[in-house]
């Protein structure tokens, strides 16, 4: 199962202005995170965010895409800290296409199946083949909230 | 038999997303959950296919635990891992955390554009 975002957006500004806003570290600090981004073809660099509980606030990037002023895409990886395994290994892409005056801007953060396969490596293995349990099916497929038989009572 | 439920100390707070990815991080949890899967089991019969000592897996146990991924029942002497899926519900949050995030940010990147002095002239053409 793929699981990507697209979010889509038009603003009056021309797509170079756009451009400028995805590809400026003051500006992509303004309106995005600190980082230290480069508009160039497999520069690694990072977003930095206030670090949470469990998380170091960083997202680490490297530039897969890079045609001004219509397409940009970078890696967008993010762990709980140093050494600690990576829970997200995505893909941030951005498309920019003339509207008017303006540009219409496509947002796409692809490749959520990557987190998916930490369960098929947990659950799609030989054994599983076997009936799931309800409760585990039932999440799988279709996330609901499976409370099963003995689960104590949530306040 | 009654089970006792005070063993369930994950049940009470809310485990983090990222408390559940690491937990699913390792091998040897997958392995657990796996196992887990099945059947509940005792803390002796789950150490078996391992090579490792009771108190490493005992170790793994407690992340489990404590991600919400599995309880513990007391039973009689003996404690029993049992395996609690919700919180791998977690993990499809990442979708919905980023639409939020994306949305805001999408967001701001309009204000910011907006309130950016025109280092270009706008074109003879443009619309408001």
């Amino acid at each position: 199962m793929k699981r990507d975002l697209r979010l889509e957006r038009v603003y009056p500004q021309a797509p170079e202005r756009v451009w400028r806003a995805l590809t400026d570290r003051r500006a992509l600090a303004s309106w995005l995170m600190e980082t230290d981004f480069e508009p160039r073809l497999g520069h690694r660099f990072t977003f930095r965010a206030k670090p949470q509980p469990g998380w170091d606030g960083v997202t680490y990037c490297e530039v897969t895409e890079l045609d001004p002023p219509r397409r940009l895409a970078y890696t967008w990886r993010g762990g709980s800290g140093e050494g600690q395994p990576l829970t997200l290994d995505t893909i941030v892409r951005f498309t920019l296409t003339p509207e008017g005056a303006g540009t219409r801007l496509v947002l796409e953060h692809l490749g959520f199946s990557g987190v998916k396969s930490i369960f098929v490596s947990v659950f799609m293995k030989a054994g599983w083949r076997k009936k799931l349990r309800t409760t585990l099916g039932a999440v799988i497929a279709g996330l609901k909230d499976v409370p099963t038989a003995s689960a104590p009572p949530t306040s | 038999m009654p089970r006792t439920a005070h063993a369930t100390r994950a049940a009470g707070r809310r485990p983090t997303r990222d408390t559940v990815f690491r937990a699913l991080g390792d091998p040897t949890r997958r392995a657990i959950l796996d196992r887990l899967r099945h059947r509940d089991r005792g803390v002796n019969e789950l150490c078996e296919p391992f090579d490792m000592s009771q108190p490493a897996i005992s170790q793994h146990l407690k992340v489990l635990v404590d991600a919400g991924l599995v309880v513990a029942t007391q039973r009689g002497r003996e404690r029993i891992y049992q395996l609690r899926p919700a919180p791998l519900r977690a993990a499809y949050d990442w979708l919905g955390h980023f639409e939020e995030f994306w949305t805001a940010g999408l967001d701001r990147l309009g204000a910011y554009l907006d309130a950016e002095p025109d280092a270009v002239p706008p074109g003879p053409g443009r619309k408001r």
